[in-house]
């Protein structure tokens, strides 16, 4: 989405697209999907953008296959399957998603009005803010000394593996992610080296096994210790306990060291902090106007961090975003059985 | 809530745990690992990693030694360790600042169970 110049001249140059919208929800887990029911209930234009490419937040990210037990009028559910019930309620009133965005900044318009700013240069003018962005953005846990490489020979997923063809490749990592690059590189990489720092793999051990006969080379217990080059990187240095250095000549290092998660750009918001988590109060008003938060995000005295809990507290935040929009409505919604009276 | 290490994990210290914690609240010793109960979030990823099945939530304490280890794993970030003097607290991640080298009094007392040693656990990965 970001801007190109297409005519001629000065007057080509567009502006960023900004979407005008009465609610925008940040964090598309279940406590955001519910919010986005919630207010599509009351008439509200709603965007909702989450930084992973799919819904479900934690969910998806860290126990799709386990059983929900916890969540009332639901006895069981796998993971995966709430999420899909709550995309399909939160799809209700049709509200936009945005994947794979992450926001970026807080501003305002003129008016006082919130802007939130996408990583991708879109622009979300929004009446209100709700922050439902749990433990804040999975991002790939940092190879320790990579960073300046991080472009130029070193990279945290693998989109297409086609594209390393003829490439020595090493790749750092001890799960599925891990093992599943080194079988997707082998048919098509000039030697595919993988290193894992434990002695053990969490990786399927039918996964792991399987990597005999494709002409991956398995280390356990060796690190990465040293990255070099020139434009771009070169060599890396593998120590293996109680062995000789090696230095390797490599084309692309792949680190699949699993996901960090902090609450990245939120932290310089201004909002009062409470560890990672921000403070509201019983309408669920964080200390900036007209940004609310919800679920494990938010933090107030005696919280209980479920998600029990956050469905209640994004249909509060709603609520009190809806009045503070328009003074004329109720806060209270009315019930969902109403319409079918 | 937070989820605590036990027992099991001291001179084992495999560090799975460690690669799979989102939130980086998982600290080295010297012979055990220590999950800070202030910055876990009840993710449960490291429970399953465990090659020593060493992880537990808080409301499973449901042992003596196990509720020894709530209060230990604590102890860790509220209490000054041997030799310092100042706790550590809350580092708000264990990616920058390595080992810790040192473990509770509680821990420490513990003798050398079976194969590798303090030592051993030690060189198993220089930080």
């Amino acid at each position: 989405m970001t801007a190109t110049a297409t005519g001629k001249g000065v007057n080509s140059v567009q502006r960023e697209p900004r979407i005008r919208t009465d609610v925008v929800i940040v964090g598309a887990g279940p406590v955001g999907l519910y919010g986005a029911y919630c207010a599509g209930f009351r008439g509200l234009r709603t965007v909702v953008v989450d930084a992973l490419a799919e819904p479900g937040g934690q969910i998806s990210a860290l126990y799709p296959e386990k059983e929900v037990r916890d969540v009332a009028g639901i006895p069981r559910e796998r993971g995966r399957g709430l999420v899909s019930a709550l995309l399909e309620q939160a799809s209700t009133y049709g509200p936009e998603l945005l994947l794979g965005c992450r926001v970026l900044r807080l501003d305002r318009a003129a008016d006082g009005t919130p802007v939130v700013g996408l990583c991708d240069g879109t622009e979300i003018e929004a009446g209100a803010v709700v922050l439902t962005a749990g433990i804040g953005t999975f991002t790939p846990r940092p190879l320790p000394g990579g960073q300046e490489w991080e472009g130029r020979g070193l990279r945290y997923f693998v989109p297409d593996p086609a594209g390393h063809r003829g490439e020595r490749i090493v790749i750092a990592g001890g799960g599925d992610s891990a093992v599943d690059w080194a079988h997707a590189l082998a048919p098509v990489a000039h030697s595919v080296v993988l290193v894992h720092r434990r002695d053990r793999f969490r990786a399927h051990a039918a996964n792991v096994t399987a990597l005999a006969g494709t002409g991956v080379e398995v280390l356990t217990g060796t690190e990465i210790v040293a990255l070099e080059g020139d434009d771009r990187l070169r060599t890396v240095t593998l120590r293996t306990r109680g062995e000789p250095d090696r230095v390797t000549e490599v084309d692309t290092v792949i680190a699949a060291l699993g996901f960090v998660s902090d609450l990245g750009p939120l932290a310089e918001w201004g909002l009062e902090l409470r560890g990672r988590a921000v403070l509201v109060d019983q309408r669920m008003r964080t200390t900036v106007p007209r940004v609310y938060a919800a679920g494990d995000l938010a933090d107030h005295e005696g919280k209980v961090r479920l998600m029990s809990v956050g469905f209640g507290e994004v249909a509060t935040a709603v609520g009190n975003a809806a009045v503070e929009l328009d003074p004329a409505r109720t806060l209270f919604p009315g019930h969902s059985t109403d319409e079918q009276a | 809530m937070a989820f605590v290490i036990g027992v099991e994990c001291i001179d084992v210290l495999d560090r799975s745990c460690m690669d799979v914690c989102p939130v980086d609240c998982i600290y080295t010793g010297l012979r055990k690992n220590y999950i800070n109960p202030d910055e876990c979030i009840d993710c449960s990823a490291c429970l399953s990693v465990c090659p020593v099945d060493a992880v537990y939530p808080e409301s499973k304490a449901d042992t003596e030694e196990r509720r020894v280890f709530v209060s230990d794993s604590a102890d860790f970030f509220r209490e000054p360790l041997p030799g310092r003097d100042r706790p550590l607290g809350n580092p708000g991640g264990s990616m920058g600042i390595g080992d810790i080298g040192v473990d509770t009094a509680v821990v420490a007392q513990f003798p050398a169970s079976g194969a590798p040693g303090p030592e051993a656990a030690r060189d198993r990965d220089p930080a």
